[in-house]
């Protein structure tokens, strides 16, 4: 059997998983920043640890036939959780009760 | 014709979804309206339209190591001798940085988006130059930071 020019055609659902993949790196990476802050700033990192499972459960929806609309609605999600994850960061970097205050 | 490979539905992507590799990567879309200037536009195949969504995922990790890094340097390092403000200075940057990427990746993605339908060529991103410009920023400002430091 003859390969196909583009290796994807032997099996063209390794796009789908390779992004479903993607979604659930996005989703450790949150809980990884979760999980780092909560030492700190226990609000904030239970905050970031809430966000979680959402983002995992967006990628779970990774759906080929998903109307574009839906689409472009989930990547905002992901935009407004970083940033208001960056948000977080700064109120606890010049108003937090961590170990090493500004002095 | 340019865009004939962008239209292929999921089923039909073996055979047809070499958009880019047909000769005619900066054809406009077959049927571009004279009358109001825009141009056609299909959904494209749904594996550029991936992996698009890959890219604005990837740089979102990248925007949140960046804000998790800043963080990490405000909260974490012991503060610098004589420099009381060192470590802010040095964070703060990161964590904006990490905004900025997140929300300029999301507008990227649009626009790929908008090109993947009109069978345009992909924009150039930014975000590479932004990202090199602050990294560069903050290294030099930790050099100043270290050196005043050690002055004082």
């Amino acid at each position: 059997m003859a390969l196909p020019e583009d290796p994807e055609d032997l099996a063209p659902g390794t796009a789908a998983e390779r992004t479903r993949l993607a979604w659930e790196r996005t989703a450790i990476a949150f809980g990884a920043v979760g999980l780092a802050m909560l030492r700190g700033e226990p609000v904030a990192g239970l905050l970031v640890l809430v966000v979680t499972p959402l983002i995992w459960a967006l990628g779970r929806y990774v759906s080929s036939t998903a109307p574009p609309q839906a689409r472009s609605r989930r990547l905002l999600l992901v935009t407004v959780a970083v940033t208001g994850v960056a948000a977080l960061a700064v109120v606890a970097a010049f108003i937090g009760h961590g170990l090493t205050r500004f002095r | 014709m340019g865009a004939r490979g962008h239209q292929a539905s999921w089923g039909g992507a073996t055979t047809s979804h070499r958009g880019h590799d047909d000769g005619k990567p900066a054809a406009p879309g077959p049927a571009a309206d004279p009358g109001t200037g825009e141009q056609a536009e299909d959904e494209p195949d749904v594996r550029f339209t991936l992996a698009n969504e890959r890219t604005f995922l990837a740089w979102n990790r990248t925007a949140l190591a960046l804000v998790v890094a800043g963080l990490g340097i405000v909260q974490l390092l012991p503060p610098f001798p004589g420099v009381p403000w060192g470590r802010h200075v040095l964070g703060v940057p990161l964590i904006v940085l990490g905004a900025a990427v997140s929300v300029t990746a999301y507008r990227e993605w649009r626009r790929n988006q908008t090109a993947l339908r009109r069978s345009e060529p992909m924009p150039q991103s930014v975000l590479p130059r932004i990202l090199v410009l602050t990294i560069t920023g903050v290294a030099a400002l930790s050099a100043v930071v270290l050196l005043v430091s050690a002055v004082r």
